[in-house]
């Protein structure tokens, strides 16, 4: 072990990365209010809503990948933001970024990724896809 | 200031403690140590009960007895300083909407229907997912479309029904409904749960990468 180690002052070199990668003191802070924690890692990709993916094995399997919403939805961020793309990435299903991997089918008729609209004005109400099998007697058509 | 009224704060501490009400007898019975003559204080007559508190044991074993006794009151520091350490260390739970934790590529999570590369709906209405299904959560209609190929009409899943067996990806004979990777449709109200065709050909849209990712990935099992 080395007298560095020994004193730990590995864990302040990190320290020091961890607030130069997050854009100083103040986007540091920043962050740490939006994300509840600071950490350094490597950007691995962004996909086209924005998001930013990082990873660093130095943190232990379950917390060695992450991502950090756009800045677009500030506080609004949620966990179903994250595209089908970065899906498997990100809950560890494969190692290669959608952009590196060549078999993932892109059709053209597959749709844009859309956040759970639930609670907002886009959100899916239930409707009959068929006509209804009984239908109301309407006296006035008749009539007319 | 003597050692032994330095350390004579801890004397109360061990006043209760039963080694002591040991020694406190044994100090009766034999009240002269190591060929010191002190005056003896509780007088040592029969018949005569002394009750307050007593000196301190001035001998070495106990002095240094009490002395570590003081002295280890940085047991208290040194439980603080454990629960200093934990606050800069790693913590062992995961930061959830950044971090996710990992997931099987067998994943039965939201419905969706897919669609062939074409862009064709797979679903044939054959109703086979309908009959597996053991909570009876499934609805399909079927008529015969222009093209004289037979497609559902209704397709609907009462997702508050679902218990997620993956019954129903099972049954299908052409891959159409699939329990995608997606866990996280939670909604607001009950309706929004009642997945008509439209929502489940939607998802199936949304979520191809990811579904066909999977089967590709677990293909040899299957």
């Amino acid at each position: 072990m080395s007298l560095a180690k020994f004193l730990a002052l590995d864990k302040l070199a990190n320290f020091f990365t961890i607030i130069r990668q997050n854009g100083g003191i103040r986007g540091s802070l920043y962050k740490l209010y939006r994300q509840d924690e600071l950490k350094d890692g490597k950007l691995v990709g962004e996909d086209k809503y924005g998001n930013k993916y990082y990873e660093n094995p130095r943190f232990f399997y379950g917390r060695n990948r992450w991502v950090e919403y756009s800045d677009k939805v500030n506080m609004n961020y949620d966990g179903s933001q994250v595209p089908a793309e970065w899906f498997g990435w990100l809950h560890y299903k494969t190692d290669l970024p959608p952009h590196q991997d060549p078999s993932r089918p892109k059709y053209k008729w597959m749709a844009d990724f859309t956040e759970n609209l639930s609670g907002t004005t886009g959100q899916y109400v239930p409707y009959s896809t068929t006509r209804p099998k009984v239908e109301p007697w309407d006296p006035k058509s008749k009539s007319a | 200031m003597s050692l032994a009224k330095l350390f004579s704060v801890s004397s109360r501490v061990r006043a209760t403690g039963a080694s002591s009400l040991v020694l406190r007898h044994a100090q009766y019975s034999t009240p002269s140590d190591g060929g010191k003559t002190e005056m003896v204080y509780p007088p040592n007559l029969p018949g005569y009960k002394y009750v307050n508190a007593e000196d301190p044991n001035m001998s070495m074993k106990e002095m240094s007895n009490r002395a570590a006794q003081t002295l280890f009151w940085t047991e208290l520091a040194r439980g603080f300083a454990v629960t200093l350490a934990h606050i800069f260390k790693e913590p062992a739970t995961i930061n959830y909407p950044f971090e996710k934790g990992p997931l099987s590529p067998r994943f039965r999570g939201e419905h969706a229907l897919r669609r062939y590369p074409s862009g064709e709906e797979r679903c044939i209405a054959c109703k086979l997912c309908e009959a597996i299904c053991p909570a009876q959560a499934i609805t399909i209609e079927a008529e015969e479309r222009k093209d004289g190929s037979r497609r559902t009409t209704r397709y609907d899943i009462d997702m508050t029904k679902c218990i997620y067996c993956g019954f129903c990806q099972e049954a299908c004979p052409v891959d159409a409904i699939v329990e995608g990777p997606n866990f996280e449709f939670s909604t607001e109200t009950h309706e929004e749960l009642l997945y008509n065709k439209e929502k489940l050909l939607s998802n199936g849209d949304k979520w191809e990468s990811e579904i066909a990712t999977n089967i590709r990935a677990d293909h040899l099992y299957r």
